[in-house]
């Protein structure tokens, strides 16, 4: 095996160099290189020259040495064992190489000779050199850098020019055919060389210090040379192996010798610096990792965009932006209070509206009571009645009602905020411009989804964009045609007209339900069954389960691009869930008006039973304690604040819950039976019928876009609902991560949706406005109820402020308040404000259409450019064929007249000088 | 008791499903319920209700005419799972492409497909027709006479494919196969390249076409191409004969050789 005998050779060397036989060594020496690559042979040499210079020096002048060299030889062999190993697989041609090593010792024994010689001049250099070193040291002349650097650049010159020769020579004299690429052979070159070097450094580290200036100089010049390399290696191209591969061997080497490097007695301070330099980068690219691990869910949601292209990935995106936003609100009602009520206010049982009432008692613990937010659930500090009025609540002094109300306010107002930044911030994102003019343009070189890193997501990608090519040209055709145009308004207008039934008819089967559930309330609840209870939240999640569904089977009739066709489905289901959630809402109301008159009632009653009480028990004339009734038996009204707080409760569990069903039923179950039944059913599951479910973008965001919702709706009412979202997004992420990863199967048209993100967002400002609506609304206009809840005994909810600025603030202030809350002044200043809105806005408008005018400018100008460089290429030509019919008509005429002869040699200039920028052109025109 | 309300509420369901499957609807329409009532009122079988329409309607003779005429039938009259014209064309194009002197169709029924095949085959061409079923084997016969190709061009056996392939060397000579076409049982797809691979009959570049892998399917047979090794395989996508809505393919598998 020519490797052994590789071997063989380099562990004579060691020997060959203890003896002092340095000519030896050499013919070894190129023996080995003719095995190697044809392209090494350069740098190889330069290295074992720089090998034999060391050896010529140092190995004679300490004995003691040769241990350490033996041993950092074998090294080395090992080291260069395995490259060459790496590089035989690399290189399949190597073998014939090896074949031939042959014919090629024989060619390198006639350069033998040819090397001795080579070896003596540069013997005779190094001593030179050796000689000047020392003069140096005598003279201690502050120059010693500039001398040493001249050194080096003498020893590189006439090292080149003594080793460049032969080099050639040998080239000349194979004469064999170029197998493999240029870049491969100066890759192996370099690793070969690295190889080289590094079996000469291992033995370095401990002979560092006596290393020559031009040695130093050249492993300076090798570093530099890596990280070049390193820097440019992204633009070669080379297979990624093989780049990885050397980029690795290259840091390797830097790593190692960059330390060494530095002049003089600054040496071991630059060998710091560097060291330091490195550490911090590494700290850098640690923490840079840190801190993407840090993000949550970031490697899930990348394996997830690796699998299913970024359209689903957004969707997750998206999931944590909400559990982040869900995080400070619940952040806001936990701290500021639902842990004050609990940690300050009055315990449990200290008043009617914190306790369970008598009728209630007996079954306040059963779960099933609790499981629908009654009994002690409904008597605790997640719902709005268990909270007092009273104004500040322990040694705090917390204003317990004014913290209720402001963050009520402020989780809606850091909604706002922080959903309009997200808007704008993705607003400028995306540039101007219509992007269908170029639409083959668009298509070849934007279509692939980088992301993608999953074989079969890739398979379906490369499908979808071979036939949405396909779709195109034929598109093309047709628009050329136009004829099937009418066609397909007819379709979409039908298609339009069928969701708008579909919508109409959901709305009216749930209104007609809820009348219906009324009805049953009215009645009592107790006398019916779980349906009938239960009627309302399923005709709710059933049709908000399946008539997406039918849209998106509607939605074929269309034929729009599937990123519009998703639009169009967003729309058609947030109309859908809009018109669930307001019929709900409208139901809400109604209650509220039933729940008020009947705390009329209890109002009235309520004085009754005070009289009663009074007159009943205690004597007129007695002094003694007031009587104590149980809060328990204290007849209360219904308090419709936490009739509201628990429905939304309530619809919010109901739909985590069948989410989560139908994930787990009609994604979990069909994948088993899919994937376990194909081995024995009559067809082909998998591909066929029920085949694995996709992820449905739409459906899912909608879903989280309209739970938002309820949450901010409810969340004034209920504190408790922004800590059981943070509780649901948390499941549904582990959840659906998994059930996506685990059944279902990529996309079989995969599209980027980067676009759509601002879509959902917008979607998202449109919910937040509509459900902060009737929020407000019944805060401004519905009176809280008498007995329950932190604003019990005003007129209206926002009395708070007032009372607040009246109490605990100074005089003055509440003065000025009260001038700055003047109308006079709050119209002009919400004038302003619009016209401030209006100002930013059309000069936003009028930026975006600079933009485009530049835009378009550059095209016409790119297009001109074009147009002139044809224009000159034409002209060229012709005045070239002129020329050359001139020149003949020249030569025909004999030599004409001298006037001709002057007219001609200015126009072949001026050819020249045309065809340059042509010619210089010729590229760009090839480009474009 | 469940209200009419969340039935009402299922309706979007129920739609959902109708439009989405309503291919296999009209499938189920015309290949079941229609053969069924046809069966009862005319006392043939299917296969000879389609020759008496092409003995009325085709030319004698001319194979395209028949095949036409086959067309016209299973996609005004009555569903017979044919090759169809669709498929047929990426049929024709395998054939002219490797022009195959050895041809082994498996599953004949009416003969569509063997007068489809025979018609694109180069001069001195064999094909053997397995069929399994008597009466169709009759009707087949009749049809391929009808198109005008003889004993010497076609050869229909009349046994189970599973006892034809191994016997195929002893009881017909045959020594090499070109091309293998598999319309049959599709549960029998696997066994039979099993049984393909066993006999010895296919040599390097051997062709094996099946139709119908995707729709009924033959998930296990495309498991064994894919995993095997023995060949490469092409999935040609395209849909079910004579219905526009059912995805169906063609796998079309290059027999390696074993190595």
């Amino acid at each position: 095996m020519p490797r052994h005998k590789l071997i063989a050779s380099e562990s004579d060397v060691s020997i060959d160099v203890d003896e002092g036989k340095d000519n030896e060594f050499s013919l070894y020496y190129v023996e080995v290189e003719e095995n190697s690559e044809e392209g090494e042979e350069k740098q190889a040499r330069r290295d074992g020259k720089r090998r034999r210079e060391r050896n010529g020096e140092v190995g004679r002048r300490r004995t003691s040495e040769k241990r350490t060299t033996e041993v950092g030889n074998k090294r080395a062999e090992k080291k260069h064992d395995k490259r060459h190993k790496r590089a035989r697989n690399g290189g399949e041609k190597h073998g014939k190489r090896q074949r031939r090593k042959n014919e090629d010792a024989e060619e390198a024994e006639e350069e033998s000779s040819k090397e001795k010689k080579n070896i003596k001049n540069e013997r005779n250099k190094t001593l030179k050199l050796d000689d000047e070193k020392k003069k140096d040291l005598k003279k201690k002349t502050k120059k010693h850098v500039k001398n040493e650097e001249d050194d080096a650049s003498h020893g590189k010159t006439k090292q080149k020019d003594c080793h460049d020769m032969p080099l050639k020579e040998k080239k000349k004299k194979r004469n064999k055919p170029e197998t493999t690429s240029e870049s491969e052979s100066k890759s192996e070159s370099e690793s070969q060389s690295d190889s080289d070097s590094e079996s000469k450094d291992n033995q370095a580290v401990g002979v560092l210090g006596s290393l020559t200036p031009e040695e130093l100089e050249k492993l300076k010049e090798a570093v530099d040379e890596r990280k070049k390399l390193i820097i440019t290696l992204r633009g070669k191209p080379w297979p990624m192996r093989k780049k990885l591969l050397i980029l690795r061997e290259s840091q390797e080497f830097v790593e190692k010798y960059e330390g060494a490097l530095g002049k003089g007695k600054g040496r071991k301070l630059y060998a710091y610096k560097v060291m330091m330099m490195k550490k911090w980068m590494k700290f850098q690219r640690d923490f840079e990792n840190f801190k993407t691990a840090c993000i949550p869910w970031e490697m899930k949601i990348k394996e997830i965009e690796s699998h299913f292209g970024s359209s689903v990935a957004s969707y997750f995106i998206f999931l944590r932006w909400m559990y982040g936003i869900n995080m400070i609100l619940f952040g806001l009602t936990f701290g500021l209070v639902m842990v004050p009520e609990a940690l300050m206010g009055k315990p449990y049982g200290s008043l009617p509206r914190k306790t369970v009432p008598r009728a209630e008692e007996a079954g306040a613990m059963n779960f099933a009571v609790l499981w629908d937010f009654g009994g002690y659930a409904k008597y605790s500090v997640l719902f709005y009645g268990y909270y007092n009025n009273q104004r500040a609540i322990g040694w705090l002094k917390f204003r317990m009602p004014l913290s209720y109300f402001l963050v009520g306010v402020g989780t809606v107002a850091y909604s706002y905020m922080v959903v309009i930044r997200t808007m704008a911030r993705n607003a400028n994102e995306e540039g101007g411009g219509d992007d269908t003019s170029f639409n083959f343009s668009w298509k070849t070189f934007t279509s692939w989804d980088y992301l993608i890193g999953n074989p079969e997501t890739a398979d379906n990608k490369f499908a979808s964009i071979t036939t949405s090519f396909k779709e195109t040209i034929v598109e093309e055709q047709e628009s050329r045609k136009d004829d099937n145009i009418h066609l397909t308004r007819f379709l979409r207008v039908l298609a339009n007209f069928l969701v708008l039934c579909c919508l109409a008819g959901s709305g009216y089967l749930i209104y007609f339900v809820v009348r219906r559930s009324q009805k049953f309330a009215l009645e009592g609840l107790e006398n019916y069954g779980w349906w009938e209870r239960n009627e309302v939240n399923m005709v709710m999640s059933l049709l908000g389960m399946f008539c997406p569904m039918l849209f998106d089977v509607i939605s074929t009739l269309e034929n729009y691009h599937p990123r519009i066709a998703l639009q169009w489905q967003l729309g058609r289901i947030f109309a859908l869930f809009l018109g669930n959630l307001y019929t709900f809402i409208i139901a809400l109301m109604d209650a509220i008006q039933l729940k008020r008159a009947e705390e009329e009632i209890v109002k009235k009653n309520m004085t009754i039973w005070q009289a009663n009480l009074y007159n009943g028990t205690v004597p007129d004339n007695s002094t003694a304690l007031p009587i104590t009734v149980h809060p328990a038996d204290v007849p209360r009204g219904p308090c419709w604040e936490t009739m509201v707080g628990q429905e939304f409760v309530r619809l919010i569990i109901s739909d985590t819950m069948t989410t989560y069903i139908t994930l787990l039923i009609g994604d979990f179950l069909r994948a088993i039976l899919v994937r376990f039944l194909n081995n024995c059913w009559c067809w082909d599951l998998e591909f066929g019928f029920p085949s694995y479910s996709e992820f449905d973008v739409s459906g899912n965001v909608l879903g989280l876009i309209f739970n938002q919702g309820m949450i901010w709706m409810g969340a004034f009412y209920a504190p408790c609902l922004p800590a059981l979202n943070l509780l649901r997004l948390h499941v549904s992420m582990y959840l659906q991560c998994w059930a996506v990863m685990c059944c279902n199967v990529p996309q079989e048209r995969v599209f980027k949706a980067s676009g759509s993100n601002n879509f959902y967002m917008a979607m998202l400002l449109v919910i937040l406005f509509l459900s902060t609506l009737p929020a407000i609304y019944t805060i401004v206009s519905i009176p809280p109820s008498f007995d329950c809840g932190p604003f019990s005994g005003k007129n209206r909810m926002f009395d708070v402020i007032q009372e607040t600025l009246e109490t605990d603030f100074p005089a003055w202030f509440g003065k000025v308040f009260s001038y700055v809350s003047n109308p006079g002044l709050v119209l002009p200043f919400l004038l302003l404000l619009v016209l401030a809105i209006y100002y930013l806005q059309s000069t936003s408008k009028t930026y975006k259409r600079v933009n485009m005018e530049l835009k378009k400018k550059l095209q016409t100008q790119n297009e001109e450019n074009k147009k002139k460089n044809k224009l000159a290429a034409l002209k060229a030509a012709n005045e070239l064929e002129q020329a050359r019919k001139g020149g003949e008509q020249h030569s025909n005429s004999d030599l004409g007249e001298s006037t001709l002869n002057g007219s001609q040699l200015p126009s072949v200039n001026a050819l020249d000088r045309i065809l340059e920028p042509v010619l210089g052109n010729f590229p760009l025109m090839l480009k474009s | 008791m469940v209200s009419p309300a969340i039935a009402l509420a299922l309706l979007p369901l129920l739609l959902t499903l109708i439009i989405r499957y309503r291919y296999f609807f009209v499938l189920l329409y015309r290949a079941v319920l229609i053969r069924w009532v046809r069966d009862c009122l005319t006392g043939l079988s299917r296969e000879e209700r389609a020759y008496q329409y092409i003995l009325t309607h085709a030319t004698p003779g001319d194979s395209q005419s028949i095949l036409d005429t086959f067309d016209q039938w299973c996609s005004k009259v009555e569903f017979i799972s044919n090759i169809g014209p669709k498929k047929g064309k990426i049929l024709d194009r395998l054939l002219l492409e490797h022009c195959p002197i050895t041809v082994l169709e498996l599953g004949t029924h009416c003969g569509y497909s063997t007068v489809r095949i025979a018609r694109s085959l180069p001069i001195g061409a064999r094909i053997y027709s397995v069929e399994m079923d008597e009466r169709n084997a009759g009707v087949a016969e009749k049809v391929i006479r009808l198109a005008g190709f003889d004993e010497d061009m076609v050869e229909l056996i009349v046994r189970p494919s599973d006892e034809v392939i191994p016997r195929l060397r002893e009881d017909f000579g045959v020594e090499h196969l070109d091309f293998v076409f598999m319309d049959h049982w599709k549960r029998c797809y696997l066994p039979d390249l099993q049984l393909l691979e066993g006999s010895g009959l296919l040599g390097e570049g051997s062709i094996i076409l099946a139709d119908n892998v995707i729709f009924p399917g033959a998930p296990n047979f495309l498991r064994h191409a894919r995993r095997s090794g023995l060949y490469e395989v092409r999935v040609h996508r395209a849909t079910l004969e004579y219905i526009r809505g059912i995805r169906d393919g063609m796998a079309e598998l290059t027999f390696l050789g074993i190595k």
